[in-house]
């Protein structure tokens, strides 16, 4: 009846359901409706606060669903727990929470993100215990690496009476080890919490610098009756939507009118905020090149006149132009950096414009520092640029435009000599082959998701404003790519979603292509399988070179052949159709055949057989002698 | 012959600072040869050369590398990749 009573209040029920239920409980018809009388004044109280508050009574499972919806959550990633046995009898009356079984927690964790990064929408991540966590904790680590608003939930299996009794599932003080990765790790001391634990794990991650969050209780608190308030986001938003110093802005300004080549970086923040049109609009006034370094999004159209190229070794100074700007300005790049050399150099004056004031000024000294929501800050910078702007700033920028107009057009004439590789029709294919046969197929607006770590991409003219889109990865835990490919077209179907993903990141995480196969994701996988990690075998022979590793050709970690794994194989055994291409012909007919799978709405993956090359590479790569066939006695 | 020393040493010593520390130390194992100048200028700075300096492959393999390089974010010409494929076909060529 208690029950009853709160869902009419929270108004999960309509009157008549409330009506039907009291009379099926054995209350008359007319003490019925007195109650709903009686009832009727806290109800429209509740409804005039705009739902923004609810009381709501039921198990701690059903308040933790209830404050899920209140957080705008519509889609709920798991794996199997029975310990949430009543959240999922929560779920039963309340559809409009879907949950999405995933087989693993960590392609379940990269799904649950890259449906975040898609959507820009709040969802959440339950494991089963810590032993479900620490599979989780890979994707924990990169959406913390990408600054990504995941909450990340998992209760602790160890119920409140009788813990640190050793548990199968047990660990002490659980919460705590995701501490040096998220935002914010709470365990609800009490199962009134938890409505309260999990907003505040919203608030925490979706306020910028994102990140995720974690939260967590004893599970008997899930199956505890309680009564608790449940709270809409949008009363716990700080909306830290914030603007630069105007002091600042109007230094900046001035710097780089009077600059002689201003260089802009973009990074995501530009993508985050939805300012995309606003770093063209600055660039184009000041007549600037622009450039990024290593981000999960393309964040300027890669087509647009003033871009000129990727740095290929992140650091500026490796760009063929311009090569000595006078002043830099970042726009919401974080910057990575994974050598001691600044990205950069402490020549040019620097300007960083981001959110996240924490990573700003710890590598690369600022000579003006603009902590912002880039959006804003790019609108006042550009009010700022364009009051101080005269005629003759307004000439050297145009001049400056043209010239770097001239090196956009004679760059992307040389990008495209790629195609003139002696190897370029060979089999199995060059990798830059696959990337370039993919990039003529894809759809003007596909979404490229890129965790091909040892394959750079060209060709694809990335353009954010209504072109084609890059998910790439920030962070380096490997296996994100088919669970990302999976979220980005559950949150966009409307979308060609194209994984590409390397043979070594593939087998991380393939169980993400049973949630294609079973939610008719039609996303196109294609797995540069050289059946080597490529990456670490040129770096190891970097870092020892002409060694005993080099002069005998035996390395211990890359190899993956002998016997090579059929991604296609493992493909179909997730239900999704796939084959093996070896050569360009082939890998063309089968991205014709992949092209009509997704049209009927089926996944469909690619295993492009590529070349092993670069240094060391023997056609029948060494492995190491262990073989247990000559111990064995017995044919068992 | 020893005047023309001391005078070269004269030459060095005078030679001001700034010029000094322009003079780049040659690379090591790389002999000077045509394409040399193009391959310094264009490879080293992204990489340094300990990865491929244990390389040896003809001048075909060479020009695909180079290629590879392009797909990489390389802007290199067709005549600069020439000269550097030959110079790497001839200095780092297969062994006999």
């Amino acid at each position: 009846m208690r029950e009853l009573v709160a869902r009419f209040l929270s108004q999960s029920i309509s009157r008549r359901t409330f009506l039907k239920g009291l009379t099926t409980a054995g209350v008359s018809l007319t003490a019925a409706k007195d109650i709903v009388e009686a009832l009727v004044p806290t109800a429209h109280a509740q409804a005039a606060s705009g739902g923004a508050y609810k009381l709501v009574e039921g198990t701690g499972a059903e308040c933790f669903a209830e404050q899920l919806m209140a957080s705008g959550v519509k889609y709920v990633f798991g794996n199997s727990a029975s310990e949430d046995a009543h959240f999922y009898e929560a779920l039963v009356d309340r559809p409009q929470l879907k949950y999405i079984l995933t087989p693993h927690e960590g392609p379940g964790a990269a799904m649950a993100a890259g449906y975040v990064k898609a959507s820009g929408e709040p969802t959440i991540v339950m494991q089963a215990a810590v032993v479900g966590l620490v599979n989780a904790m890979g994707q924990m680590f990169n959406a913390y690496k990408e600054q990504t608003p995941l909450v990340f939930y998992s209760y602790r299996t160890d119920q409140s009476g009788r813990a640190g009794r050793d548990g199968f599932e047990e660990v002490a003080n659980q919460e705590q080890i995701v501490q040096p990765m998220t935002k914010y790790a709470w365990l609800a001391r009490r199962a009134d919490m938890i409505p309260e634990t999990v907003r505040r794990a919203f608030k925490a991650a979706w306020t910028p610098p994102y990140g995720p969050t974690y939260a967590s209780w004893h599970s008997d608190y899930n199956d505890e009756r309680v009564r608790a308030e449940v709270i809409s986001h949008e009363k716990l938003d700080p909306r830290m939507r914030v603007r630069p110093n105007p002091a600042e802005v109007d230094r900046a300004a001035k710097m780089l009118l009077e600059a002689r080549m201003p260089l802009m970086i973009v990074g995501d923040e530009v993508y985050n905020a939805k300012a995309i049109g606003k770093a063209v609009k600055l660039a184009e006034l000041l007549g600037m090149p622009v450039t990024q370094a290593r981000q999960i999004y393309a964040n300027f159209p890669e087509t647009h006149p003033l871009w000129v190229g990727n740095p290929p070794a992140a650091r500026l100074t490796s760009l063929d132009y311009p090569k000595n700007p006078d002043v830099v300005i970042n726009v919401g790049n974080k910057l990575q950096h994974n050598s001691v050399v600044p990205m950069v150099a402490r020549d040019p004056k620097f300007i960083d414009m981001r959110i996240d004031s924490a990573s700003m000024g710890n590598i690369i000294a600022l000579d003006v520092p603009l902590v912002a929501d880039v959006a804003y800050g790019l609108d006042d910078l550009t009010g700022a640029v364009l009051q101080l702007m005269t005629p003759a700033f307004k000439q050297k920028a145009a001049a400056r435009a043209e010239e770097v107009r001239s090196f956009h057009e004679r760059a992307r004439g040389l990008r495209d000599l790629v195609m003139k590789n002696p190897d370029w029709n060979r089999a199995p294919m060059l990798a830059d082959r696959v990337t370039r046969e993919v990039a003529q197929f894809a759809d003007p607006d596909a979404i490229i998701v890129h965790e091909a770590g040892s394959v750079a991409l060209h060709g694809f003219d990335f353009n954010p404003q209504n072109g084609r889109e890059l998910f790439f990865y920030y962070g380096a835990h490997l296996g994100s790519g088919v669970g990302t490919a999976a979220g980005v077209k559950l949150a966009r179907p409307d979308r060609q979603v194209i994984c590409l993903v390397g043979d070594g990141s593939f087998v991380f995480g393939p169980t993400a292509l049973w949630n294609m196969a079973r939610l008719e994701l039609p996303v196109i996988t294609v797995v540069y399988n050289n059946h080597a990690y490529s990456g670490p075998h040129s770096r190891v022979i970097e870092k020892v070179p002409g060694g005993r590793m080099v002069q005998t050709g035996r390395f211990f970690h890359d190899y993956l052949g002998n016997p090579d794994m059929n991604m296609a194989l493992i493909a179909r055994g997730f239900g999704v159709e796939a084959e093996v291409a070896r050569s360009p012909e082939e890998l063309r007919a089968a991205l014709g055949r992949a092209r009509k799978a997704t049209m009927d709405g089926k996944p469909y993956l690619i295993d492009a057989q590529v070349a092993r090359v670069g240094v060391a590479w023997a056609e029948n790569p060494w492995t190491p002698p262990i073989r247990v066939a000559g111990e064995r006695t017995r044919k068992v | 012959m020893l005047k023309l020393l001391a005078a070269l040493v004269g030459v060095t010593l005078v030679m001001p600072p700034a010029l000094a520390q322009q003079k780049k130390p040659a690379a090591a194992g790389f002999p000077d040869g045509p394409g040399k100048d193009v391959l310094v200028s264009k490879c080293f700075q992204c990489h340094s050369p300990n990865m491929w300096m244990d390389q040896r492959q003809d001048r075909r393999a060479w020009e695909s590398t180079l290629y590879r390089m392009v797909g990489r974010g390389a802007l290199w010409t067709e005549d600069e990749i020439r000269q550097m494929a030959d110079y790497l076909g001839n200095v780092y060529g297969r062994k006999q």
